[in-house]
């Protein structure tokens, strides 16, 4: 029932993006000036105008309710409480992972999955088997990623935030392939995925706020780490294939004669 | 401490393992200083910045950090415009940076390791270390500093907070500002110095 509220609020929203134009509305490739274009391609967000629209309807749910639970729940939940729920939340995710993990082909962490989730039946879910090791978060973009799909234009998606074509795609997949949705129902889905907000945006508090206070452009900067921190979990943290980064020939180069360094591109 | 433990012996014979385990060394005493810096009582506010500031300097490439970060648009800015820049980008910068490490002041701090990684310039290597904050017991700050040596001297290129390059999202986010803009690097210094002044 809430489920249906939620979609009918949902396409309602969307509705009314599209009745006001926001959808339709385009960032147009400046084509008379080259550093200006290689800016709007490595950007890769043609929909900036509509998304900047979502992305300010979704920074109001964050002010006015993801942001106060999250508080609520580092502040006022019970500490030795917070553990057993993590661990539960994290271990729901594993299934998933685990046949995202085989589909990439990669077997070492689909044991390791395979294992956490295991491990934890004995404890209902509630315990963590492996603490020395980090759980395995695998999903359908991610899939997609291994298998070479771009990611595409950036897409800031009502609700559920920052996104691109690619793992937009990922998203709708994981709803129809995700083990927990049929062992239980729909709505242990959308909880786990509300708690796996709430427990995440506990832990980035400050850090939320230090991006918001410390930022000329926000919606920029919110841009930038959500690529980035795809881009390491397709590769899964190696650094071999590290972006350009700064040097500290740099530092004595003549600054008008010097060669652009090249920019990072997405 | 000296200034002088900045500059680390090198040698081209196992350079390679020696600029990771330098690295690590270099990140450890740079991180001591600062926390205890940020953390001693008997320095004033602007006493503090200023060491800060100083240290900053010392040991992050601040000018290559800032011209990277301005990205293809460095080729565009009037001299006038670049050397207003980099002094905006450093006051910044250092301000930002003195704020995330008042969090982390009195923190306990550990060096997990180093890896290689590669550099974009071909007479410099690079080292990944990797260290933790523990700010919050439950929820631990992983920073990776990214550190290069041209052979004669070692400084911080990047800082990556849980995988995030700064240089990278700092360059992504003024190149939008810029974008923005008009194509106009003025826009982005009349937004650093608001920044600055406020």
């Amino acid at each position: 029932m809430r489920t249906t509220n939620f979609l009918s609020g949902f396409g309602k929203f969307v509705l009314a993006l599209s009745l006001t134009g926001a959808l339709g509305a385009c960032a147009l490739a400046p084509k008379d000036d080259p550093d200006a274009l290689a800016e709007y391609k490595a950007a890769n967000d043609p929909f900036e105008p509509a998304n900047r629209l979502v992305f300010a309807a979704n920074s109001a749910v964050d002010a006015f309710i993801l942001q106060p639970i999250a508080v609520i729940y580092r502040d006022l939940a019970p500490d030795e409480l917070k553990p057993p729920f993590e661990n539960l939340i994290t271990n729901l995710f594993m299934p998933i992972s685990f046949i995202h993990a085989l589909l990439q082909g990669d077997l070492e962490r689909a044991e390791m999955a395979a294992q956490r989730f295991v491990g934890s039946l004995p404890t209902l879910l509630l315990g963590d088997p492996m603490p020395n090791k980090p759980p395995v978060h695998e999903d359908a973009g991610q899939t997609l990623g291994v298998w070479g799909v771009e990611a595409g234009p950036y897409v800031m998606l009502p609700i559920l935030g920052p996104s691109n074509m690619r793992d937009t795609t990922g998203v709708i997949i994981d709803f129809f392939v995700d083990p927990v949705r049929y062992l239980g129902q729909t709505r242990w889905s959308i909880g786990r995925g509300a708690s796996d907000a709430v427990i995440d945006r506990s832990k980035n508090i400050d850090t939320v706020r230090d991006l918001q206070r410390n930022s000329l452009d926000y919606y920029a900067a919110v841009r930038s780490p959500y690529r980035q921190r795809r881009e390491a979990q397709i590769v899964n943290g190696d650094v071999r294939n590290e972006q350009p980064a700064p040097t500290i020939g740099l530092e004595s180069e003549s600054v008008k004669n010097a060669v652009a360094i090249k920019p990072g591109s997405n | 401490m000296s200034v002088g433990f900045f500059t680390v012996p090198f040698s081209s014979a196992g350079a390679a393992d020696n600029h990771i385990a330098a690295s690590v060394d270099f990140i450890r005493d740079l991180a001591n200083q600062a926390i205890s810096m940020l953390s001693n009582p008997s320095l004033n506010k602007a006493d503090r910045r200023q060491k800060f500031r100083n240290l900053f300097a010392e040991s992050f490439a601040v000018k290559g950090i800032g011209l990277y970060v301005l990205g293809r648009y460095r080729k565009r800015a009037t001299d006038a415009e670049l050397s207003e820049y980099l002094t905006l980008f450093e006051d910044v910068i250092v301000n930002t940076w003195a704020d995330r490490f008042t969090e982390y002041a009195g923190q306990k701090f550990e060096v997990n390791g180093a890896v290689d990684t590669p550099s974009s310039s071909k007479a410099e290597m690079a080292a990944l270390v990797r260290s933790t904050f523990f700010t919050d017991p439950s929820s631990p700050v992983e920073i990776e500093w990214r550190v290069a040596t041209n052979g004669k001297i070692y400084k911080v290129v990047d800082v990556k907070v849980s995988g995030l390059s700064l240089a990278k999202t700092q360059q992504d986010e003024f190149g939008a500002v810029i974008r923005a803009g008009g194509n106009k690097v003025g826009v982005l210094i009349d937004k650093l110095r608001e920044m600055r002044d406020s």
